[in-house]
């Protein structure tokens, strides 16, 4: 427990935000992780081994977050528009430290990062792993993994931090002021979000990485109401979040997209109503990505199909039995991918140190590989981890989450417009919406963000009120086709929920146009 | 834990720190410890500590706000700092009010000592008691034990100053058949870790695993529903936000009235529906401030079937010379409703008879465990999906016949709320997406169940 005495420790003596600063920094282009943060890491190692832990390994974790953001709204009474602003930055620094003693997990973590006190957690790391183990029925067992002495960061141009707010809240109250330049949008907001994380790991079987995660997310947001009608409608715009310098900022685009959406959210407004039945469905990248995270990325986490989320997060329709067979149509190729340029998901390392890579979950309809950490790849007599271990912070323990996953994009041939062709009755989505799935991950609920009739092969004007539901294999299965690599495009999800107490995981699934037959389309409020 | 005197102590050198003329630091130093099992056996367990404190500087209506858990004097005088630069940068809140002056609290009684400390010797019996029921019936029981200590304390250049010790623990597990055919679940959240029943958590998920075997496929359609009190509690709570004055007036909640103004005052519940927040209530206290840092006190939402008040947060209530309220999150320039997140007070009042009366006076009807899943489809109405789950079954002349399969429901809590017919017994419930409340299990008409889920 932190006593009373560690928090005044932590507050008089230990100079942690420079230390922080300090033991992260390092010369252009060094491949090594800083000696300080070695002689921290070895601190844990030493203490694990004589407390007799058969593995021990300890991450260093600095977090930074900068969000600002922009709304614009009307004065109660004057009905002029107030521009109301927020900026916020937050840090936090601090070690978390794992141990295997008899075969069982320990895991413990402080805010407080001095020698004496990683040794100290470390101790309690072990003492927990060994209370554990007298209701353990089988020994933990680690996949081999290399031992890597690096440093990795994401690429980038220019460090977001760096760059002055004023500029940030620039291209916010422009892209917002855009927004709201129709008066019947009744409320403009636009934000953005920067996130770095600078990670050291260290193992007990040789590994030493330091690596720096830069994130970028901007959001675009515009409401309109009807009181007499009594409803409200909205329209975003979410550029894709991406691992990346400032650089990437201009492609937002975020002035072109406020002009589109402040017209589309009054056309919302008026829409009319969905009639409720089967359609085929044309889904945009920016929405198949959250389907392709709730219906292919989850159920293929093997911590889920084999009961070790049973109590919250759930189990899986795909379980162990179905590799080797169908579950998708042949159109639908999905890699799970931690490597992939300016994807959430992508790092040099996971948190059990292990290289990350791609690898095939499903391949043309056939489901192939499930996503694995060391501790997980025997399960399934893989030899070595996909790679898919992390924690959400300093503070929580590393287990299984989902790498970046995409769908293939289909032949060059196929466009966005040859899919819309085909379709006779039919609905284009764009955008998230509302999204429910069930702990097994077969029956499914979507809406979107905007959603377009198109009859007689041609795109029509907006409707209102659309989801969509079905069960996950039926759903994969009557996907007929996929517009070509010139359409693919990813997006980024950002708080992926899983684990308990829940952690939150960012990553990115990509895909181009994607068109889907005979779907059950529902009639919401 | 940092005690009341260390506190302010850090706030003072905060403030101290300070060159503008506003400056708010809230302080939150947090314990952890919990252990989680799958597969009968444990899978994780973890002692985490933490600690934040958040700067927020203001100055000529201009604000900025910094995080920093370095608490060394260096790192707090540069995190005061940079939230004057970010304000200094910021361009004006033209709904920003000035400070909040000192306040008088009041005392919570929600920490316990033991709950506060607890280690794995006071935690891994109760996971044992749950995996040794299981494993009598051969089942396979996952589940978390978790406890938490958690220290806030907030103060501001006004001399305000308030402190909030509290702890919390829960229990939860899910009971399987090893090949997967049946899932049984149950929960209890707790101040007190003593009062922790892991014995009873068993046997009902365990039975509940058992009777859930072999579920047969009922139509979809509208169903009368027997709520259990978790169940009731993942939609219920969901009606939080909706009270927002400022939403309400705006035309964009349920209780907007059409063409302009709002249903307070209105009755659309029968007369046995109370919702109400009361932070003195021993089975879930909460905050003693509101999101405002104004005192909380208790407050009637909804009161015999009437509208009875809305959420006016400093800024909404300044607009429209209305008094805060005592119970509102606050804070969220009047977009708040009265859900304080996770740790707020909300209260469904309960009825007279046991959860055996309520499906005793079902004619045919369905037995809902909890939901999954939740999330809003349409803002205004509060329509909202998700998925039955961990047992459900079929009720015929007041008497549990079948076990069915999963459903989804489209369903707003208004509407359930309107249709309800009787209520039981109301207890503290956690649902499995962290919502907390007191709730009864309830009897409701007409719930629409629209699909099958194939899930288990």
């Amino acid at each position: 427990m932190l006593t009373r005495r560690d928090f005044l420790t932590a507050s008089a003596a230990t100079a942690s935000a420079a230390l922080a600063r300090n033991l992260f920094a390092a010369p252009k282009d060094s491949k090594t992780p800083s000696a300080d943060l070695e002689k921290l890491g070895d601190v844990a190692l030493r203490e694990a081994k004589k407390r007799k832990a058969s593995y021990c390994d300890i991450r260093i974790v600095r977090l930074r977050d900068q969000r600002i953001g922009l709304r614009l709204s009307p004065e109660r009474g004057t009905g002029k528009t107030l521009a109301v602003p927020s900026v916020s930055e937050d840090s936090s620094f601090g070690f978390g430290v794992r141990v295997i003693v008899d075969g069982a997990w320990g895991f413990a973590a402080s805010p407080v990062v001095t020698p004496a006190e990683i040794a100290r957690i470390t101790g309690e790391a072990a003492v927990i792993a060994r209370a554990n183990a007298s209701i353990q029925p089988k020994p933990v067992v680690l996949a081999p993994v290399k031992a890597y002495r690096d440093r990795w960061q994401t690429p980038h141009d220019k460090d977001p931090f760096a760059i002055p707010m004023a500029e940030k809240l620039d291209l916010l109250r422009s892209a917002a002021e855009d927004v709201k330049k129709n008066p019947r949008v009744f409320g403009g907001a636009a934000g953005l979000s920067l996130r770095s994380e600078d990670k050291y790991f260290a193992s007990s079987e040789g590994s030493s990485i330091q690596q720096l995660i830069l994130q970028i997310y901007g959001n675009l947001d515009a409401t309109a109401v009807d009181r007499e009608k009594g409803i409200s409608r909205s329209r975003s715009y979410e550029p894709t979040q991406a691992s990346a310098g400032w650089e990437y900022v201009p492609e937002m685009n975020l002035g072109e997209n406020a002009a589109r959406i402040r017209e589309e959210v009054v056309e919302h407004l008026s829409a009319p109503a969905v009639k409720p039945g089967k359609k085929d469905l044309l889904l945009m990248p920016s929405h198949l990505c959250l389907t392709i995270h709730e219906s292919v990325a989850h159920p293929t986490e093997l911590d889920r199909a084999l009961g070790y989320e049973a109590n919250y997060a759930g189990t899986s329709y795909i379980t162990p039995d179905k590799i080797g067979k169908r579950i998708a149509s042949e159109h639908c190729t999905f890699i799970g991918d931690r490597t992939s340029p300016r994807a959430l998901g992508t790092v040099g390392y996971d948190d059990d140190g292990v290289k990350t890579s791609q690898f095939t979950i499903i391949g043309e309809g056939i489901f192939r590989n499930y996503q694995t950490t060391r501790e997980q790849a025997h399960l399934v007599g893989d030899k070595e981890s996909h790679g898919c271990c992390q924690a959400d912070s300093w503070a929580t323990v590393p287990f299984q989450r989902m790498p970046n996953v995409w769908l293939k994009a289909g032949p060059r041939e196929t466009t966005l417009e040859s899919l819309i062709a085909g379709i006779d009755d039919g609905i284009l989505i764009d955008g998230t919406g509302n999204y429910s799935i069930d702990q097994q991950r077969y029956n499914f609920q979507f809406g979107g963000d905007a959603f377009w009739e198109i009859k007689g092969g041609k795109k029509r004007g907006m409707i209102s009120r659309v989801a969509y539901q079905g069960r996950t294999p039926d759903f994969w299965q009557a996907c007929d086709g996929t517009a070509g690599p010139p359409y693919w495009r990813q997006f980024g999800l950002t708080g992926d929920a899983k684990g308990e107490p829940t952690q939150i995981n960012s990553i990115s699934h990509g895909c181009a146009p994607t068109r889907f037959r005979q779907i059950n389309v529902l009639l919401t409020d | 834990m940092l005690t009341r005197d260390e506190a302010q102590k850090l706030a003072q050198k905060v403030l101290g720190f300070s060159t503008f003329p506003e400056c708010q630091v809230t302080i939150t130093a947090s314990e952890q410890a919990y252990t989680r099992f799958a597969n009968n056996g444990i899978t994780t367990a973890s002692l985490n500590l933490r600690h934040n404190v958040a700067i927020v500087a203001t100055r000529e209506g201009r604000t900025g706000a910094t995080g920093v858990n370095d608490l060394d004097d260096a790192s707090l005088a540069a995190a005061v700092k940079k939230a004057e630069e970010l304000a200094a940068i910021s361009p004006p809140d033209p709904e920003r009010l000035p400070a909040v002056s000192p306040q008088k609290y009041p005392a919570m009684s929600d920490y316990d000592e033991r709950t506060a400390m607890a280690r794995a010797p006071e935690m891994i019996p109760h996971v044992k008691t749950v995996i040794a029921a299981a494993i009598q019936r051969k089942q396979v029981a996952a589940g978390l034990i978790e406890r938490s200590h958690r220290v806030t304390a907030v103060a501001n250049k006004t001399g305000l100053f308030g402190y909030h010790d509290a702890s919390d623990s829960q229990m939860t597990t899910t009971i399987r058949m090893p090949d997967g055919s049946s899932s049984g679940w149950a929960g209890q959240p707790s101040m007190r870790l003593a009062d922790i029943d892991s014995a009873r958590l068993a046997a009902t998920a365990s039975e509940k695993c058992l009777r859930w075997r072999n579920p047969q496929r009922l139509d979809p359609g509208n169903y009368t529903v027997v709520l259990e009190p978790t169940a009731a509690g993942d939609l219920v709570r969901l009606m939080a936000n909706a009270f927002s004055a400022r939403n309400t007036e705006e035309g964009r909640t349920f209780l907007s009235k059409r063409g302009g103004g709002t249903l307070l005052g209105e009755k659309l519940f029968p007369d046995f529906v109370t919702l109400r927040s009361d932070p003195f209530d021993p089975r879930q206290p909460s905050s003693p401030w509101t999101g405002d840092l104004l005192p909380t006190s208790a407050i009637a939402w909804i009161d015999k079937g009437v509208v009875a008040n809305l959420v006016y947060d400093r800024y909404w209530a300044a607009k429209t010379g209305k008094q805060p309220t005592p119970g509102g999150a606050g804070g969220g320039r009047g977009g708040g409703g009265f859900g304080f997140g996770g740790g707020g007070s909300l209260i469904m009042e309960g009825g007279e008879g046991t959860l055996d009366d309520l499906i005793a006076s079902v004619d045919r009807g369905l037995l809902i465990t909890h939901f999954w899943y939740i999330r809003g489809v349409n803002p205004q109405t509060l329509q909202q999906t998700g998925l039955t789950r961990d047992g459900v079954f079929l009720i015929e002349k007041g008497k549990i016949t079948t076990p069915v399969m999963n459903f989804r429901f489209l369903e707003s809590p208004v509407r359930l709320l309107k249709n309800t017919q009787r209520l039981g017994p109301a207890v503290r419930v956690r649902g499995l997406e962290g919502g907390m409340m007191v709730a009864p299990a309830l009897v409701a008409t007409d719930f629409p169940l629209p699909s099958i889920s194939d899930a288990v």
